[in-house]
């Protein structure tokens, strides 16, 4: 357990950080790998995008209130979805049109060139990259409902 | 929210810039409106509440902060607060970075830059995404004017394709003769006839028939050929054309495999389809009405029961082609999937070796190997149940003409002659029928492939020649206030401004990320600012021809591009026409010419594609050879030495002093000491200058590069004492 971390923000809306007697005036959490290694390798960078420190396992290794402040500000800064169910699919010359469910919302988008912006990441995992650069993630292929399974074979 | 007040109705202040955000305050999809008015800051959620003013007079700055999939438009106040004013995707950052321009702007200079512009991202007419922001929206895409605009292509070979098209139909109606021909000799047989000058007559009169098939056969097929060929070669060549001049910016955004496919695949579908689609279409069109009309001559009951089951066969083919085109669509994904992987680790067959990797390589493979497997069974067996249903209704068309005909034939209501007749046209019905189906799948690929190929046509290219001042160059060269940014939304050169006198050689120095290289890729003209000049001879190069201040660039790259050709080729690239001594005293100059006699080739040798038969230092030299030679005006030198050994370095840079001298030169280098020789040094941070001066005045200031100095001697020390 790292005790010695104390985050807070100071002024509103500006993450800072004090590690023993070292102070950070700007800090953002960011995952080292956050596709392949979900939920570990948290690593806070400064100002100047400099690694202050690499958190292996932040459930574990931070105080709870610390953990809690950080999960707040990496909320805010990944703004990439993953898929919940795919509620439907079409291709247009070449355009596929998604509407899903996300634990953000409902969402519909465009991708392009499929064979590009589809990455399996793993035999049952899948990226989709939208027209505008959002991603999209399914996780667990496997883990959808029967309607998205067909929507997504028949698309990628 | 010291500064902030909920408010539940804004005054009257009227609105200079509105955006939309589609993320509330939680990270879920929604909609807020930001409002900049000319006394404050608002945003409203969905239903019209303010849920947040920002007074004018209370804003220090305000930015976009990139995001993973977003950004958030982050206002600081002038008491230290840092505040959101709201989240959003990708969908809508660029927008939102203009937009923190613009309040940050009225809040500090009291001037309002203009309403950001807001793409149009959904069609007006069907609501539906556009692929493109601005761009066109496939569903509603008029493909009758495409299809027009895809016939243009044809108009050079008019009399061509008028010829194919009348030849198609010439020998449609010649292939429905011998049915005809044959049924007339059984039904002369059955009579009782056994005059064998008739048979002969017309067999004569078949084998007539055969041979005109046959030369429409050869002529339609050689004209086919010929207008596939030209169609194909004229849509490669514009298309190529266009992509070659449109802004080095489109080429950051698409693959080049995505942009090669583009000229290959895209363009192979529209002459694809205009060469086969089109004619199959029309010619089988035309025989399904010619054998519908002949089939009710001969009998109209027997023809109407034998074409019962064609709206069946019509039925399956369209049901089951989108879902099997879908299927063999996905084997090409996995096929591509498994040539990747083979390229991949053949072309790194040494590392896999040398990592002693052959069986997790081997595994990888199996696994695409197994998925491409599974693909082409499903895809096959969904054809083959399909294409299954089709020959039993295509069966029961003959089944029903044998139970209908042959008991009108048994019961003397249809001669022996037109049974046979009928059998022989319903294989020439029911044959293509099962095709026709595809027809709309070729059309809807083909006007894909065409609306790609539009798209790039259609865009707006690099100035061409002849659209600016032609001037000599002198080479002075000035940033006047430059702001750029790949990603507009994030600018990574911001507010530089610097002169170079004509014949001045500048060392650019900072991090990696710090603005160097987009730096000369402005000078270039790569790339042009979003704010700001840049003057070349005091004149804004905007307004210079593109073309003419291109040739008077020359550009010495840290991995050099050479073309699959011959050294002289390469050297001379920049000078076609280039005589044989000119060549050899560029080489000399450059440090080349003896390594390339030593060759058995010499100038002759060929390096290969990319100069892969090279090593690093000769295509570096090469490069300097081609630049000298080029004898440019303005000359642009990222990182020319880091990839070459120090012997080789040494030579590199005695051909570079002879190549710099009189030029105005901007150079990057990662060794700070090859900059000694520069008259300035401009050091770089986050797209800023932080210093200027030479190098021994930047030495004594103890700033940024001194630091840089220091970092780098002190790695350097290391890797002495390392090799100790």
């Amino acid at each position: 357990m790292i005790t010695d971390i104390e985050v807070f923000y100071q002024p509103e809306g500006r993450l800072r950080m004090t590690m023993g007697d070292r102070s950070y005036v700007e800090v953002k959490p960011a995952w080292a790998a956050p596709l392949s290694q979900t939920g570990k390798y948290l690593v806070l960078l400064d100002g100047k995008d400099r690694e202050i420190i690499l958190i292996t396992d932040p459930t574990k290794e931070l105080k709870p209130e610390t953990w809690s402040l950080l999960q707040n500000e990496l909320q805010r800064r990944y703004l990439s979805v993953k898929i919940d169910k795919i509620l439907n699919t079409k291709t247009i010359f070449g355009s596929t049109y998604w509407t899903v469910m996300t634990e953000r919302g409902e969402r519909d988008f465009v991708t392009q060139s499929l064979q590009e912006n589809a990455q399996w990441l793993g035999p049952e995992h899948l990226l989709v990259i939208d027209v505008d650069g959002n991603r999209f993630e399914l996780p667990d292929i496997n883990a959808l409902d029967e309607e998205s399974k067909n929507h997504l074979f028949m698309t990628v | 929210m010291s500064q902030i007040e909920a408010q539940a109705e804004p005054d009257s202040a009227s609105v200079l810039a509105c955006l939309e955000a589609d993320l509330t305050e939680e990270g879920r999809y929604g909609h807020r409106k930001v409002e900049l008015t000319e006394q404050d800051v608002r945003v409203f959620d969905s239903a019209g509440t303010v849920l947040l003013t920002l007074p004018l007079t209370d804003i220090a700055d305000a930015r976009n902060e990139p995001l993973v999939s977003g950004g958030r438009l982050i206002v600081d106040t002038k008491s230290g607060e840092e505040i959101t004013v709201c989240s959003y995707s990708l969908r809508h950052s660029t927008e939102f970075s203009d937009m923190a321009r613009a309040i940050e702007h009225l809040a500090k200079e009291g001037e309002f830059l203009g309403q950001p512009p807001r793409a149009k991202i959904r069609c007006e007419k069907c609501n539906e995404l556009l692929p493109e922001k601005d761009g066109v929206c496939p569903r509603c895409l008029n493909r009758g004017r495409t299809m027009l605009r895809i016939g243009k292509f044809l108009k050079p070979y008019k009399k061509q394709a008028i010829l194919l098209a009348l030849g198609s139909s010439f020998a449609t109606l010649i292939n429905m003769i011998p049915p005809a021909i044959q049924g007339r000799i059984l039904d002369n047989f059955n009579l009782g006839d056994k005059n064998t000058q008739f048979l002969f007559t017309m067999v004569g009169a078949w084998a007539f028939t055969l041979a005109i098939a046959a030369v429409m056969q050869i002529v339609n097929g050689r004209m086919n050929t010929y207008l596939g060929s030209h169609i194909a070669s004229d849509l490669r060549k514009e298309t190529y054309a266009a992509i070659e001049r449109l802004h080095l910016a489109y080429f950051d955004r698409k693959p080049v495999g995505a942009i090669a496919s583009r000229v290959t695949q895209d363009t192979d579908r529209v002459w694809f389809f205009l060469v086969d689609g089109v004619p199959f279409f029309l010619v089988h069109g035309l025989m399904l009405i010619a054998v519908t009309v002949i089939l009710f001559k001969i009998n109209w009951l027997l023809a109407l029961a034998i074409l019962t089951p064609i709206p069946l066969v019509a039925l399956i083919s369209m049901w089951a082609w989108k879902p099997i085109s879908n299927l063999f669509f996905r084997v090409s994904q996995k096929m591509a999937r498994v040539h990747m992987h083979l390229n991949e680790s053949l072309m790194g067959i040494r590392v896999v070796k040398a990592f002693a990797k052959e069986d997790d390589e081997y595994n990888k493979f199996q696994i695409r190997s197994e998925e491409l497997r599974q693909a082409h069974t499903r895809a096959d067996r969904t054809w083959y149940t399909a294409y299954g249903m089709m020959t039993f209704c295509v069966a029961m068309g003959t089944a029903v003409h044998w139970t209908v005909g042959g008991w009108m034939l048994y019961t003397g209501k249809l001669t022996f002659g037109n049974f046979y007749i009928i059998h022989a046209y319903l294989g020439m019905v029911y044959g293509p029928l099962q095709w026709f189906a595809q027809v709309n799948n070729w059309f809807s690929r083909a006007m894909a492939g065409a609306e790609r190929i539009f798209e790039i046509l259609d865009m707006t290219p690099e100035p061409q020649a002849g659209s600016g001042k032609v001037i000599e160059v002198k080479g002075d060269v000035s940033f006047d206030g430059v702001r750029f940014g790949y990603d507009k939304s994030n600018p990574v050169i911001n507010g530089v401004s610097f002169d170079v006198k004509a014949g001045e050689m500048i060392g650019l120095v900072g991090h990696s990320g710090a603005g160097k290289s987009t730096t000369i890729n402005l000078v270039s003209r790569f790339y042009e600012p979003d704010l700001g000049r840049i003057l070349i001879d005091g004149i804004d190069y905007r307004d210079l021809d593109l073309h003419s201040y291109r040739q008077q660039i020359g550009i010495v790259l840290q991995d050099p591009f050479l073309f699959h050709g011959t050294i002289a080729e390469n050297i001379s690239y920049g000078k076609p026409g280039a005589t044989m001594e000119e060549i050899m005293v560029a080489a000399k100059a450059a440090n080349a010419h003896n390594f390339i006699v030593a060759k058995v080739d010499g100038y002759d040798t060929v390096v290969g594609e990319r100069g892969a038969r090279l090593s690093g230092g000769e295509k570096q030299r090469i490069s300097i050879a081609r630049a000298i030679l080029h004898n440019p005006r303005i000359l642009i030198l990222d990182e020319a030495t880091s990839s070459v050994d120090v012997e080789t370095e040494k030579e590199i840079q005695e051909a570079i002093q002879r190549l710099v001298s009189g030029r105005t030169t901007f150079a990057i280098a990662h060794r700070l000491s090859t900059l000694r020789k520069a008259d300035r040094l401009i050091v770089m941070e986050r797209g800023k200058i932080v210093e200027q001066g030479t190098h021994e005045e930047l030495m004594n200031q103890k700033g940024v590069f001194h630091d840089l100095v220091q970092t780098q001697s002190a790695v350097n020390e290391i890797i002495g004492i390392g090799s100790k």
